[in-house]
């Protein structure tokens, strides 16, 4: 029960969450078009609905208050139609709509956060929920300037106001319901519709009825309204009235000028009523009506869901035993088909089959991985958010480009950067961008400031870059607030231009002297720097003073699968990620230069690079120990680059990356260069290394 | 007289009943000339010669690891752990206790296997005072007059 319970829950959340990333995106689009087009709306109505009815399901009544607010608000914009709302709201009334529900869209998320962290969630609401009304009763006005008190936006302003004619529709047919029937509501919705089928242009009251189950009550109470403009839809809708079941009486009212008081509008104008008696022909007109009516929601939610129905969501933990296990499965068939018996036997079938079953595994192993990759959009569209909310605050006009985002990339690496990205882009939106206007035109910049977001792929790497045409970073100011943290280890002459823009990612370093809101505060590109090598990436800073930044991160497209180059040292086999590989090569004796501290050293392109005996190193036994005998492979991983001393290359393969078991973590392992070990097709171990914490391991 | 009959009967149905509850299989295995034992809940299988790969950058009785079906398991040598020296077989052939010690995975190298026994927990006693073996928690005295000492599996998984 419990676990069902979760199960709940969790479909709950991944919903709910996708949904309001989705309505992010929907908005913050509508919001640079400046308009919402009526899909739009639509689809933020839908939204709203499915929120507001799987937190009713959940019991989150908050949730449910909030969503049910802004579908109020959106219905009423899609009712009164959307080029409407468009062209009647001046552009404060545009701006203070996508404020709200931007900021309604926070609340949710944070309400959903706190569901997730199992903590209480916010009861009061009530401030919240009245901004929306307050706007809500605001566009009315703008949709109904006649009958401004009248506006039954919602069910609160409209219980009041129910005896008045709701708009100014010529003619109204007053509609009261069996009494005692029950779902007023849904049966006044199911006449909408029917009555869609006939005629159009009417307009109804209340006007929830689909969406709201209190409604009902209001329709007992002061009947349903339906306003027509013209007299002949009318008399069409009264002949489709006729024919709908459990209606009890109905009358038409005619609404004379403003000037007539309703109540007495009512009087004069009413026409004989026509009780209908419950015969038992209502029976039969009943079931086409409903069948229509649920025909018709029916195929609208399957045309919305069109694309959503062929996917599924499947907990990451199980993708993760799936890979697993078609790893064991890649690794045991090279097993068997390489298996030593067999050595020197002709079995024609038996090859034939094993090669079929090397396509199918390898097949298998392409799919697998695909089904963890997902497209990096939904972090870039994350952005968008932020650019927005640090534009408006800090009154900076950014413009945000993104491109490549269908790239896609592993799943648990997606996780991984959405916070180095979104702190890079709040770092450019923060130091990057000028603060004052005269002084990007002075630098002859365009006024709109552009921060661009691109990722592409490239073989086994995914790109991603952040790129914006601010002021730069200033070389000599970070070079000078490095020397003041003491973060210098050399000399500041002998800094390269890379080297001090790397400094940006050492720990305690912050070139903003004050804290804002969104960044300084003394954990910076550090954090970023280790989130992103925890992905097994590494980050690069370039800039141009008075050009701009460019933060690029260099990315493996998984983590669970290197291709890498095998090596041997005496018996040990070790697999070098060929990312970091820059070249191998046999080099003699007399090229090795020794320092001052018989350290190894060798030229490699103008420059000297320090050469790791691994053997020493790990004091591996073997006997190739003169450097003309082995072989030197030249290798690289973020700003560290020096070449390592091997016996023997073994060749490229495609390994599967297996993490070390839990029992070697207290040994601090990771730090010594090993990053993991793999089976070989053999089922032989080989040693996965991590070039860049070896070269840190070395040094110590 | 007859209370006191269904007196002892009860003490003897609460004896069994604790005595039930106190008994456990031990495994119990040779290293060093010494005779270990360690509940059996905790062993996951007995391997014998498998290709042992050599780990660099640890401790030295860490003989290194295994893949055992898929999954990589450390190897401890219990006589190295315990400050001996090595057992060397000439033939290189090796035997190791795979455990899962709440849920740590871990192999230890033992010279041999012996036998699986019950033992009633309450009759181990604790190690002596002036304790030598870091790994020991606790000694008793089996029925063929050999002495098994208690392998401390939660000291053992902590390195």
């Amino acid at each position: 029960m419990d676990n069902s319970m979760d199960n709940m829950l969790d479909m709950y959340l991944f919903e709910t969450n996708t949904l309001l990333e989705q309505l992010d995106g929907i908005l913050i689009n509508a919001e640079k078009s400046k308009l919402f087009t009526v899909d739009d709306v639509n689809e933020i109505f839908r939204i709203m609905h499915t929120i507001k009815g799987s937190s009713a399901m959940m019991e989150f009544s908050c949730l449910m208050k909030i969503a049910h607010k802004v579908e109020d608000l959106f219905f009423l914009i899609r009712d009164n139609g959307v080029d409407t709302f468009d062209s009647v709201c001046s552009e404060a009334e545009h701006h203070e709509l996508f404020d709200l529900v931007f900021n309604s869209i926070d609340f949710m998320r944070s309400e959903i956060e706190k569901v997730e962290n199992s903590e209480p969630l916010t009861e009061n609401i009530d401030s919240d929920l009245e901004k929306i009304n307050v706007f809500i009763n605001k566009i009315t006005t703008h949709f109904h300037p006649d009958a401004v008190a009248d506006s039954p936006a919602n069910a609160d302003a409209s219980t009041s106001s129910a005896q008045n004619l709701p708009d100014s529709s010529a003619f109204f047919l007053h509609v009261f319901f069996d009494e005692g029937c029950g779902m007023e509501n849904l049966r006044a919705f199911m006449l909408v519709t029917s009555l869609q089928d006939a005629c159009d242009g009417f307009t109804f009251y209340p006007n929830d009825v689909e969406t709201n189950p209190d409604s009902a009550q209001e329709i007992i109470d002061h009947g349903f309204y339906i306003g027509f403009m013209e007299k002949d839809t009318l008399e069409k809708a009264i002949a489709v009235l006729k024919n709908q079941s459990n209606i009890q009486t109905y009358e038409v009212i005619e609404n004379s000028i403003a000037a007539v008081e309703p109540e007495k509008a009512t009087e004069t104008e009413k026409t004989a009523d026509t009780p209908k008696p419950a015969e038992p022909a209502a029976e039969t007109a009943k079931q086409p009506a409903a069948s229509s009516a649920s025909k018709k929601t029916s195929s609208s939610t399957t045309h919305s869901l069109a694309n959503k129905q062929s996917l599924i969501s499947v907990n990451l933990s199980k993708l993760d035993s799936l890979m697993a296990i078609v790893g064991e499965i890649v690794i045991t068939e090279s097993m068997v088909t390489s298996c030593p018996e067999l050595v020197g036997v002709k079995l024609d079938s038996f090859t034939k089959s094993a090669r079929q079953l090397r396509k199918l595994t390898d097949e298998l192993q392409d799919i697998v991985m695909s089904i963890r990759m997902v497209p990096i959009s939904g972090v870039f569209q994350k952005m968008n958010r932020i650019v927005r909310d640090m534009g408006q605050k800090l009154h900076k006009d950014v413009e945000l480009v993104i491109i490549g985002e269908d790239t896609e990339v592993d799943k648990t690496i997606v996780d991984g950067i959405g916070d180095p990205i979104m702190h890079i882009v709040r770092n450019s939106m923060d130091h990057g961008i000028e603060e004052d206007v005269n002084e990007r035109l002075k630098n002859g910049k365009p006024e709109k400031a552009k921060i661009t977001l691109t990722a592409e792929h490239t073989g086994s790497e995914v790109i991603i870059s952040v790129t914006d045409d601010g002021k730069g970073i200033n070389p000599e100011a970070v070079l000078a607030k490095a020397a003041r943290n003491g973060l210098l280890a050399k000399p500041e002459s002998e800094y390269s231009k890379k080297e001090i823009l790397n400094l940006l990612m050492l720990p305690g370093f912050s070139t903003n002297e004050e804290v804002t809101e969104y960044s300084g505060r003394g954990v910076g590109m550090d954090v970023v720097r280790k989130n992103v090598e925890k992905v097994g990436g590494v980050v690069s800073i370039t800039s141009e003073l008075g050009q701009g930044t460019c933060t690029t991160l260099k990315i493996p497209l998984t983590m669970a699968i290197v291709d890498g180059m095998e090596i041997a040292v005496g018996d040990s086999i070790f697999t070098i990620p060929i990312n970091n590989i820059r070249q191998s090569f046999k080099i003699s004796a007399d090229e090795i230069i020794h320092n001052v501290d018989n350290s190894e050293v060798i030229k490699r392109m103008d420059e000297f690079y320090p050469v790791i005996r691994l053997h020493e190193l790990y004091n591996l036994e073997t006997e190739v120990t003169n450097i003309e005998d082995g072989i030197v492979i030249w290798v690289e991983s973020g700003d560290k680059s020096y070449c390592l001393f091997v016996d023997e290359l073994l060749g490229e393969q495609q390994v599967v990356v297996k993490p070390l078991p839990t029992y070697l973590n207290s040994f601090n392992i990771k730090n010594s260069g090993i990053a993991g070990c793999t089976i070989l097709g053999d089922g032989n171990i080989s040693i996965i290394l991590d070039v860049l914490n070896l070269y840190t391991n070395h040094i110590n | 007289m007859a209370n006191e009959t269904i007196d002892t009967s009860v003490l003897t149905d609460e004896q069994l009943a604790q005595v039930m509850e106190n008994t456990r299989k031990y495994l119990t295995f040779i290293s060093d000339g010494l005779c270990f034992g360690i509940d059996t809940s905790y062993v996951t299988e007995i391997i014998i010669n498998h290709k042992i790969t050599f780990l660099p950058m640890v401790p030295f009785y860490i003989k290194g690891i295994i893949n055992l079906r898929g999954q990589i398991i450390p190897i401890v040598d219990i006589r190295l752990r315990m400050g001996k020296t090595a057992y060397e077989c000439e033939d290189g052939s090796n035997c190791i206790i795979v455990m899962n010690i709440n849920s740590i995975m871990i192999g230890i190298l033992v010279d041999a296997v012996h036998q699986v026994i019950d033992i009633d927990t309450s009759k181990i006693s604790p190690p002596t005072a002036n304790n030598q073996e870091i790994l020991v928690c606790g000694m008793m005295k089996l029925s063929d007059g050999t002495t098994m000492l208690v392998l401390d599996q939660v000291a053992l998984s902590q390195s």
